[in-house]
C-alpha cells in the first residue's frame, strides 16, 4: 500500500478530536489579525510618515534652513514647484499602494495572493528607492552649495591644493553612498526577514510551472 | 457589526472546524502554533466572509483560505515557541488505537511530512482531503499536470526519508 494512503486512512479517522463550541469561537473574530499582510501596511505606513517628516521637519523647524532653501533656489518660485511636485508624487505613491493593498484577497489561488503581495512590496520598494535618491542628490547639492556659497566653507576651499580638493570631494562622496547604503541594507533586512517565507514559497510555485 | 452575519459565520466554522484543525496540524509542531495559527485563519475567514457567495461550498473555500493563511499570510507569533513534539503527543494519546507496528509507521510518516516544505505539504494536504487534481491546481494556482508531476515526486521523496 501507498504510504499516503495509510496517512489518509488515520488521516480521516483523526477528524472531530479537537472541538471547539461556538462560545469558543465567537472572541476570535474580535482578535487581531498578525498577518504579513498587516505588517506590511504597518511598515508602509511608518515609512510615509518618516519620508515626510525626515524631508519637511528642518523646513518648518528651523527658519534658518528655510532661509537658506530659498536662497539656494533664489526665489520662492522654484522652491514651490519642488515641494508641489514632490508631494504629488507621494499622493501617486498613496494611491499605488492603496490599489495594490486592495488587490490582495486571501480567497485567490496561492500564486496569485503571493504575487500581490510581492506586488505591493514592490510600490514601497520603488517609495523608498525614490527617497533614497532624493536624499542622496540633496547631500550632493547640499555640499555644492556648501563650497560655493557658504562664506566660512568657500574660503577654505579656495586655499585647497588640487588634491585637497579631491580629497574633501572623494570624502563627500564616500559620506553619501555609505548613508544611501545603509539606509537601503536596513530596509532590506526587514523586507528580507518579514517576506523570507513568502519569497521562498513563490519561487518553488514558480518552479513548478517550469 | 452584523450578529446575524456573525452567527452564520461561527455556526458553519465550528460544524467545519476540522477542516482548519488539519491545516495547523500540518503546519505547526505544537499546541500553541496550533491555537495561533487557528486564531489567524478564523480572522482571516471572517474578514473575507462577507464576500463569500455561496456559490462555492463552505468547506471549498475554507480550505482556499486556511492554506493561504498557512502557507503565505501567516506570520509565526512570538508565542509559539516551540514546546513539546506534537506527533509525540498526539500517538501518546492514541497508542492503546493502534497495533504496535502500525502505530510506529504513522508516527515515522507523519514526521516525514513534516520535513516537507510548505508547497508539499499543501499538496499533501488536498491529497489527503481526496481533492482531485484540478481542485488541487486551481487552489495553488498552477496546472494540473505539474500538480500530478509534483505529487508524484513527493511520493518519492517520502519514500526516500521513510527508507533513507
Amino acid at each position: 500500500m501507498d504510504e499516503l494512503d495509510l496517512l489518509k486512512k488515520d488521516w480521516n479517522k483523526e477528524s472531530s478530536k479537537k472541538k471547539l463550541s461556538v462560545a469558543d469561537i465567537y472572541p476570535m473574530l474580535r482578535k487581531k489579525s498578525s498577518s504579513i499582510v498587516k505588517t506590511l501596511f504597518y511598515i508602509s505606513i511608518a515609512e510615509f510618515i518618516f519620508w515626510i517628516l525626515v524631508n519637511s521637519m528642518p523646513y518648518f523647524t528651523s527658519d534658518e534652513y528655510k532661509q537658506r532653501l530659498e536662497q539656494v533656489y533664489h526665489n520662492d518660485q522654484a522652491l514651490t514647484i519642488i515641494t508641489i511636485i514632490s508631494y504629488a508624487i507621494i499622493l501617486l505613491f498613496v494611491y499605488l499602494l492603496y490599489k495594490s493593498y486592495k488587490s490582495i484577497s486571501v480567497t485567490d489561488n496561492a500564486k496569485k495572493l503571493m504575487e500581490s503581495i510581492l506586488k505591493t512590496r514592490k510600490v514601497i520598494r520603488y517609495y523608498v528607492l525614490y527617497n533614497l535618491i532624493v536624499a542622496g542628490l540633496s547631500l550632493i547639492i547640499g555640499f555644492y552649495y556648501a563650497m560655493h556659497y557658504n562664506p566660512e566653507i568657500s574660503s577654505k576651499f579656495s586655499d585647497f591644493t588640487d588634491t585637497q580638493t579631491l580629497k574633501a570631494i572623494s570624502i563627500m562622496v564616500v559620506v553619501t553612498v555609505v548613508f544611501v547604503l545603509v539606509i537601503w541594507l536596513f530596509y532590506k533586512l526587514i523586507y528580507g526577514l518579514l517576506l523570507k517565507r513568502l519569497n521562498r514559497n513563490y519561487k518553488e510555485l514558480k518552479e513548478l510551472e517550469v | 457589526m452584523n450578529p446575524a452575519l456573525e452567527h452564520s459565520f461561527v455556526e458553519l466554522l465550528e460544524k467545519h472546524q476540522n477542516i482548519v484543525h488539519k491545516v495547523c496540524r500540518l503546519y505547526t509542531n505544537n499546541y500553541d502554533a496550533h491555537n495561533d495559527l487557528f486564531q489567524e485563519i478564523t480572522i482571516q475567514l471572517w474578514k473575507a466572509y462577507p464576500k463569500f457567495r455561496g456559490d462555492a461550498k463552505f468547506s471549498t473555500w475554507m480550505y482556499r483560505v486556511g492554506l493561504n493563511t498557512a502557507i503565505t499570510l501567516y506570520r509565526k507569533s512570538k508565542r509559539s515557541i516551540k514546546t513539546q513534539d506534537y506527533a509525540g503527543v498526539e500517538f501518546k494519546i492514541k497508542a492503546e488505537d493502534y497495533d504496535d507496528t502500525e502505530e510506529q509507521q504513522l508516527k515515522t510518516l507523519y514526521k516525514a511530512v513534516h520535513k516537507l516544505n510548505d508547497i508539499e505539504k499543501a499538496l499533501v494536504f488536498l491529497y489527503l482531503e481526496d481533492k482531485d487534481y484540478k481542485e488541487i491546481s486551481e487552489t495553488l494556482g498552477i496546472s494540473s499536470v505539474n500538480a500530478r508531476v509534483k505529487m508524484n515526486r513527493i511520493k518519492t521523496k517520502l519514500k526516500t526519508i521513510l527508507n533513507p
